[in-house]
């Protein structure tokens, strides 16, 4: 019961002008001073000047407090553990940057770096794709002339390397792409030992073959871009020419990328239903309706592009992303993609053709074994012979 | 002798299969077009895009080459032409055509040779789309919503400026990293003019409602020790930046549209500082359009957010409002 003759004096945080947050739990700060009225005075004065210097001890630790340290309290101050799920790309010219950009849109990457000579152009586009966070699910954006950046990468896409000159010869053009590629594969390796590799540079297939001898990684780590691309090229213009989607009509384009790709005409079908069986001639000269002419304008569209706008990247962008997922979410779906071929169709040198390839965690799983006519099955030989034939004189392998 | 596509698919439906439903046009196939064009394509915010340009060999090869990615899209129409008549019926119109900064060069620069270049294109898209939702990215950014709004003859809220959507998202980048957060749980609102003298409005920022301003009382001023004031001038620097490092920007803002872009098709009435008239809002009494929140849906921007802002606040605004009706009232139009 109180006493009449008494003055309690309660004090809360609000007169105080504290912020609530410097009492975790919100609660009333009492100062109360049961003492008798005659000594009421002097108490009140004393009360007054530990208030005062309470206050101004509280102040003075406060404001050394951050904005940080007032707001955020840390549950967990060990090490936070390294990511999961990081891409690195090589090479920050315009395919390389589709590549970024398609993997970051999909939310494949808990971390992306990227990696280039060019310092400037480094920089700048890691800038650009951070502004962006806020529209992203990638937390982490790093980059550097450096490859410690790469760290504990999962997926590895290599687009530097350069392009051919006019009448250069191909063997020239690799031998140059050895080179800069003996920077870059080993120092790769260094700082993911476990990665999958993605060469896109070009030509594809003797680079993948390249980096495979450098990496000393196992060959179903080390995949080519191969002909993903020319799949989906083709995919998307059978499908124009039946007024369906692309992802309906199904089609393969295997061995080397480019000029001499081969259109395995017996395997395209939509729902099952093989378009060969409906028109056998179909892919041949004697075709009325002329399907062979699709696969030219596969082989065409790159130069068709680089023709109109300078260069292609976004096509090759989406597709490398689309086997970054597979790699990532394991999900052994089933893509054309450049893998060492010794020991299958009769060829006998190490080299890398694209096939169809079971793709999960572990890179390239399985290959499946398509039924390849004769026709088909020399023109992958003839690939592989000229393939060789280059890879057999680069030096310092 | 049938085809063999006659043999394959037999069509039944006795309809005529429906045009597009939310198609996107996007004006101008710079770096900053494609990547808007690339970033609502990968979010599948559209079944058809049309893209134009003055350049028809580029413009031919930027939509071959997203073509070539068809299979790995949702969007089953990619068109492009020199001439209008590809972007009818769409319900949002990206404008990125024009000029852009050089090295160092500011904003307000490039006004009339982009105005000149509007008269072009702006009377072409509503006659081909004229319920369009136009969404105004060219910079000075403010004065060209003005520009196509006039020109247009569109209601006011058919007619969006980019604005600040980009500053305020970097500035939550910024805010993130400084924090140990993710942008997306730091809220930030940078409003006003899109460049130079854009306005960090500091009361507002928060991390889970918790307003940083009332744990630093000295954020935003020039004695606060943590130098949160850096933090805005760094978004005003970012583009200049960026520009001298890599020639231009374009991912940051290609995102940005994007977002502004889902906002609008989705109808989802999100909030966003983009661009708006604001003749009569916080002592402005000029015909400008300065960034402020907006709410974004199907009918565009339907709703602005009334911020209670500081005096020296309301102040730049004003002085910004100032700054653009003395440039737009030179403008012959």
């Amino acid at each position: 019961m109180k006493r009449p003759d008494v003055q309690w004096i309660t004090v809360t945080s609000s007169s105080l002008s504290l912020p609530e947050a410097g009492t975790r739990d919100g609660s009333l700060i009492h100062c109360s001073a049961p003492y008798s009225r005659q000594q009421q005075p002097a108490m009140l004065v004393s009360c007054w000047c530990l208030y005062l210097g309470a206050q101004r001890l509280y102040r003075h630790v406060l404001s050394m407090a951050s904005v940080v340290q007032k707001l955020i309290t840390p549950l967990f101050s060990g090490t936070l553990e390294p990511p999961r799920n990081k891409v690195t790309v090589v090479g920050v010219g315009q395919v390389g940057m589709a590549c970024a950009v398609s993997v970051l849109l999909r939310d494949l990457a808990d971390e992306l770096a990227l990696v280039d000579v060019v310092e400037d152009k480094l920089k700048g586009e890691m800038m650009d794709l951070q502004h962006g966070s806020l529209f992203l699910k990638t937390p982490k954006i790093v980059s550097g002339k450096d490859y410690s950046v790469t760290a504990n990468s999962r997926v590895v896409v290599v687009t530097a390397g350069v392009r051919q000159q006019e009448g250069e010869s191909r063997l020239n053009l690799v031998q140059r792409n050895v080179n800069i590629f003996k920077h870059i594969i080993p120092q790769i390796v260094r700082y993911s030992p476990n990665c999958i590799l993605i060469v896109v540079s070009n030509p594809v297939d003797v680079l993948t073959y390249v980096t495979w001898k450098l990496s000393g990684l196992p060959k179903h780590r080390v995949i080519g871009s191969g002909t993903n691309l020319d799949s989906a090229r083709f995919r998307y213009l059978m499908a124009e020419r039946m007024g369906i989607h692309p992802s309906s009509f199904n089609g393969w384009i295997l061995g080397e990328h480019g000029d001499s790709s081969v259109p395995v005409w017996s395997g395209a079908n939509v729902a099952g239903v093989s378009l060969q069986k409906l028109n056998p001639d179909i892919g041949k000269d004697t075709d009325k309706e002329n399907w062979k002419e699709t696969h030219k304008k596969v082989v065409d569209s790159a130069y068709e592009v680089i023709r109109l706008k300078g260069y292609t990247n976004w096509a090759i962008g989406l597709s490398v992303a689309d086997l970054t997922e597979s790699l990532m979410k394991n999900l052994n779906r089933v893509h054309p993609v450049s893998t060492m071929v010794k020991g299958m169709y009769g060829i006998g040198d190490e080299v890398y053709l694209s096939l169809p390839c079971v793709l999960n965690s572990a890179g390239v799983g399985s290959v499946v074994n398509m039924t390849l006519t004769g026709d088909e099955i020399s023109q992958l030989k003839k690939s592989a012979d000229m393939l060789w034939h280059i890879q057999k004189d680069l030096k310092d392998l | 002798m049938a085809s063999t596509k006659e043999k394959l698919i037999t069509h039944v439906s006795k309809e005529e299969a429906t045009g597009s439903t939310n198609k996107v046009t996007v004006v101008g196939v710079g770096m900053v077009g494609m990547a808007a064009a690339v970033s609502i394509l990968l979010k599948g915010l559209t079944d058809e895009l049309a893209l134009v340009d003055v350049m028809e060999d580029k413009l031919k090869g930027e939509a071959m080459d997203l073509q070539h990615g068809s299979l790995f899209l949702k969007t089953h129409k990619i068109v492009a032409d020199k001439d209008y008549s590809v972007t009818a019926n769409s319900k949002v119109v990206v404008v990125t055509a024009g000029a852009r900064q050089q090295e160092g060069e500011s904003r307000l620069n490039l006004v009339q040779r982009n105005v000149n270049i509007f008269k072009f294109i702006i009377p072409n898209i509503i006659k081909y789309s004229p319920n369009c939702i136009l969404l105004v990215v060219s910079n000075p950014v403010d004065i060209l919503t003005y520009v196509a709004w006039k020109l247009s003859g569109l209601p006011r809220n058919r007619v969006i400026g980019s604005g600040t959507n980009l500053d305020s998202a970097r500035f939550r980048q910024l805010m993130g990293e400084k924090l140990g957060i993710h942008p997306s749980s730091c809220h930030a609102w940078v409003i006003g003019e899109h460049g130079d003298s854009s306005v960090p409005v500091w009361s507002g920022v928060n991390v889970a409602g918790v307003s940083l301003q009332s744990l630093n009382p000295d954020m935003g001023t020039d004695k606060d020790k943590e130098d949160w004031k850096s933090v805005h001038k760094m978004v005003v620097d970012s583009a200049y930046e960026v520009i001298k490092l890599k020639g231009y920007t374009s991912w940051a803002i290609g995102m940005s549209v994007a977002n502004l872009c889902e906002s609008i098709l989705r109808n989802l009435r999100r909030c966003h500082p983009v661009s708006a008239l604001v003749k009569g809002m916080h002592g402005v009494n000029e015909e400008v359009f300065l960034s402020v929140p907006c709410l974004l849906g199907n009918s565009g921007l339907t709703d602005i957010v009334q911020m209670t802002l500081k005096s020296d606040e309301e102040k730049q605004l004003k002085k910004s409002a100032e700054t653009l009706w003395a440039v737009q009232k030179e403008l012959t139009l």
